[in-house]
């Protein structure tokens, strides 16, 4: 999104380069829109201003403002339309603004796009992709530092996924695109600005490859760990990733040695991974932003407690925001979950 | 006298870590003051013109047209006062003067940021109202680091964060870790809540469960009245050393590993170490080598003299001369004359591997259990060394301290059955093996010797064989020529 990540994205200089978070996602967007013409994107704002994050950035010049579309202020509009778009061969790729704008499409997003599957027996897809900046640490007023997976996860029929580095970030947003089914893509806007390396080669292979659009989905619906360890599983995605890596290394200063696990996709979870991991080390932490009850964080713990029982040294700990609604701002940071927070739990799971 | 004060790359307050710097509106030496254009820099939006934050003198552009600028990187330097006395000597260190600056250019909502940041984030730039000069005179005045502001503000110095369009920026939790409480962990999971007769964790439940114990009769020992794992098998330990079912104090050292039943009649021994492994390899061996065994009974009375004769034989003198020695050797002389038997079985690629080695096993009894370790390359040695390598093997055996090498690769087998009294077996082959003979006890028994009946020394020789590769004739063959050397040790000098 920086002019300099701009002008590699054009030319290709290489396949490594290194990308901010929402550079890589610009990066994605643009390169599945080469990949195919039926990728369109809708959104508010994401036109000649290029996105509120910028992640939009130069596309709309590129590509045109029949391919890149600012919307009216209307969610339910929004993805009401694309809908419609999609049973017609389309791809379209939302931006909702900010995570607490998503609300008015809650009604075409939980009746309509995840039931048509269902609904047509399997006879129609809606290849669709929803791109949500959420989480906190911004610093923002209301409305514009939810996290509201739970509730989408909730809702069979879609997929949930949330990258948490700029590789993922790359990568994932072309295999949601290329996926047959409707994919809500949470992106940690607190972490737009981190930067990495970014391979372009492994994805365009995948895609390009036969096949290219399920092994995609099943590619961006794996888990990922992000450092191995022995005496702990903690659990992440997205904007509490950098954290719990960050909690890594707090632990093993205190001796503690922490398996972290980006868990890249919320529904599906991998479980495969995710039990791998707790059997291995008996314990498992979840840490997300959005409030530990009732959470994607209780779903893991029920779970990991249904499928790993007897290899439990200590119950599942959940970390997370408060049962309250969002702070403001200036209250953000006791909210959220912090490094002492998540070590009170590692503390707590590591006493067994 | 002149007061210098750094100008860091202020955070423009679009959500950017970085900025191109584009035209310079001042040089060195310029006098300016507060809001005069100073910069145009290139963020992801747009042209941004910062504003000079203080009246003085530019005295050092830092940065040049085109860089890259990190936000928080010093662009300019300014004096201040420059209309001052002259310095002394020792002018005074600019980098007092710095850090309040830089403070408060990491702070998007700061002074410097230019208003109305666009679409959705009029909050961005307006709350900057604490003017600039007042950031640098305190600064300047007391080179402390304490900037103006609110103690959000002050915070966010500390996070150096990136700014958004929308909020304060980007700021992460803290980083700083509070010391870790000692000892008082709160007890999660109902732990503590003493109602309850057991607390325990599901695995120790299992593994009570497993090892038949009533984990409602164990002393906790963990945090809060918990039942741990070693306080179940502390319980098991306890329990199991109690009277056995047999006789007092009939605590073997084979039983140390293992726990008793309630009732003391059986105690259950973890199958580990040697002991699976000599499992592992019997089953291995007697359910794929289809084996066959015969027998020879020959009269050994000519190699008992023979050992005799060597035991006092001063070239032997340094080395034990047994029985077993010469049954080696002549195995070993009636392997040569049937090489075909020296081989083993590879199922995987259907191949019979013929060796051209003899490393001979000797099947011994230790204090961890029955190992085969083998004498390399046996084929080569003569007797003397043959006996050193015998005496060396047995001893490591004795002491238990056979090294793993020591028992790999073997081509074929005694086991020496008769030191333990036994007449004969039907021994198990060593897997990878063709062949293993098993040596019984020597006696003197009646036997018809040159047509009358004598007091002769007698054995009993079984070979097993894996009749996949050899066939009854060949292994009847190599057990009669070992049988041939036994009986007449004279023969050794006909083959050899």
């Amino acid at each position: 999104m920086t002019a300099t990540s701009t002008a590699n994205n054009q030319e290709q200089v290489s396949a490594v380069r290194t990308l901010t978070l929402g550079g890589a996602i610009n990066a994605g967007l643009r390169a599945a829109m080469e990949r195919d013409p039926k990728v369109l994107l809708m959104g508010e704002d994401i036109g000649a201003l290029g996105g509120v994050f910028r992640v939009t950035d130069g596309l709309h010049k590129d590509f045109g403002e029949r391919r890149v579309i600012d919307t009216p202020l209307a969610e339910s509009g929004i993805v009401g339309t694309a809908i419609g778009m999609s049973f017609r061969g389309y791809r379209p790729v939302l931006e909702i603004q900010f995570d607490g704008f998503i609300f008015p499409a809650f009604d075409q997003i939980t009746t309509s796009l995840a039931k048509l599957h269902y609904r047509t027996q399997g006879k129609l897809t809606v290849p669709l992709v929803i791109r949500v900046p959420y989480a906190g640490h911004i610093g923002a007023i209301e409305h514009h530092s939810e996290s509201p997976e739970a509730l989408f996860a909730h809702t069979a029929g879609l997929r949930i996924i949330s990258p948490a580095t700029p590789q993922d970030g790359y990568d994932m947003i072309q295999q949601a695109i290329a996926s047959p089914d409707p994919v809500l893509f949470f992106e940690p806007k607190a972490r737009y600005w981190d930067k990495g390396e970014v391979d372009s080669t492994r994805v365009t292979a995948q895609l390009d490859g036969i096949n290219g659009a399920s092994k995609g989905t099943a590619e961006m619906s794996r888990a990922r760990v992000a450092r191995e360890g022995s005496d702990v599983t903690l659990l992440a995605y997205g904007p509490t990733v950098r954290l719990a890596m960050q909690t890594a290394v707090a632990a093993a200063e205190d001796g503690v040695s922490i398996e972290v696990i980006d868990l890249r996709s919320i529904s599906p979870f991998d479980y495969e991974t995710i039990l791998a991991s707790v059997k291995k080390t008996g314990r498992a932490v979840v840490v997300h932003e959005a409030p530990a009850a009732y959470g994607t964080g209780s779903e893991l713990a029920a779970h990991i407690g249904e499928h790993a029982f007897f290899r439990l040294h200590a119950p599942v700990m959940r970390v997370g925001g408060f049962h309250t609604p969002y702070p403001g701002s200036k209250f953000e940071h006791e909210y959220l979950p912090s490094l002492d927070r998540v070590l009170d739990a590692i503390d707590k799971v590591m006493a067994h | 006298m002149p007061k210098y004060q750094l100008f860091p790359l202020p955070d423009a307050g679009e959500g950017l870590t970085e900025a191109d710097l584009v035209t310079w509106r001042v040089a060195v030496g310029d006098r300016v003051e507060v809001n005069q254009p100073l910069i145009e820099i290139e963020t992801a939006k747009s042209l941004v013109e910062l504003p000079c934050p203080v009246d003085g003198v530019v005295t050092k552009l830092l940065a040049h047209e085109g860089d890259t600028v990190e936000v928080g990187v010093a662009i300019c330097e300014f004096d201040i006062d420059p209309d001052g006395p002259p310095a002394p000597e020792e002018p005074e260190p600019a980098a007092g003067s710095v850090a309040p600056a830089a403070a408060e250019g990491a702070n998007p909502a700061g002074p410097y940021a230019p208003a109305g940041a666009g679409l959705d984030g009029a909050a961005s730039a307006s709350a900057g109202s604490s003017g600039s000069a007042e950031a640098g005179q305190a600064g300047a005045a007391s080179g402390a680091a304490t900037a103006s502001g609110t103690s959000a503000q002050a915070e966010g110095q500390t996070g150096g964060g990136t700014a958004v369009l929308v909020g304060y920026g980007v700021k992460d939790g803290s980083a700083h870790r509070r010391p870790r409480k000692d000892g008082a962990i709160e007890s999660i999971g109902g732990a503590g809540d003493s109602d309850y007769p057991v607390l325990a964790m599901p695995p120790v439940r299992k593994l009570a469960k497993e090892l038949g114990v009533d984990i409602t009769t164990i002393n906790p020992s963990g945090p809060g009245g918990l039942v741990t794992r070693g306080d179940v098998e502390q319980k098991v330990k306890a329990t199991s050393a109690q009277t056995l079912a047999t006789y007092a104090n009939d605590d073997q050292p084979w039983l140390e590993t293992g726990y008793s039943s309630d009732n003391g009649r059986s105690t259950r021994v973890p199958v580990k170490s040697v002991r699976k492994r000599t499992a592992e390899a019997m089953v291995q061996s007697a359910f794929t080598a289809p084996h066959v065994t015969e027998f020879l009974t020959v009269d050994v009375t000519e190699t008992m003299n023979l050992v005799a004769k060597l035991k006092v034989d001063k070239d032997f003198a340094d080395v034990r001369v047994t029985p077993l020695l010469l049954v080696a050797k002549a195995l070993l002389l009636a392997v040569r004359r049937h090489p075909e038997v020296n081989a083993s079985w590879d199922e995987v690629k259907q191949e019979i591997v013929y060796k051209h080695y003899v490393n001979l096993g000797i099947a011994a009894s230790t204090p961890r259990g029955l190992v085969v370790p083998n004498i390399k390359d046996a084929h080569r040695l003569p007797l003397h060394a043959l006996a050193t390598e015998l005496q060396h093997l047995t001893a490591e055996a004795r002491s238990g301290r056979v090294p793993p090498a020591r028992m790999a690769d073997g081509t074929i087998t005694i086991t020496n059955v008769g030191a333990l009294g036994i007449d004969t077996g039907t021994p198990i082959l060593n897997p990878g093996e063709a062949a293993i003979l098993a040596f019984g006890a020597i006696r003197q028994q009646p036997w018809v010797h040159e047509g009358e009946i004598q007091i002769r020394w007698v054995t009993q020789l079984a070979l097993s064989f894996d009749h996949r590769l050899v066939d009854g004739e060949l292994g009847a063959r190599l057990l009669f020529d070992v049988g041939r050397v036994m009986n007449d040790p004279a023969h050794g000098l006909v083959w050899a």
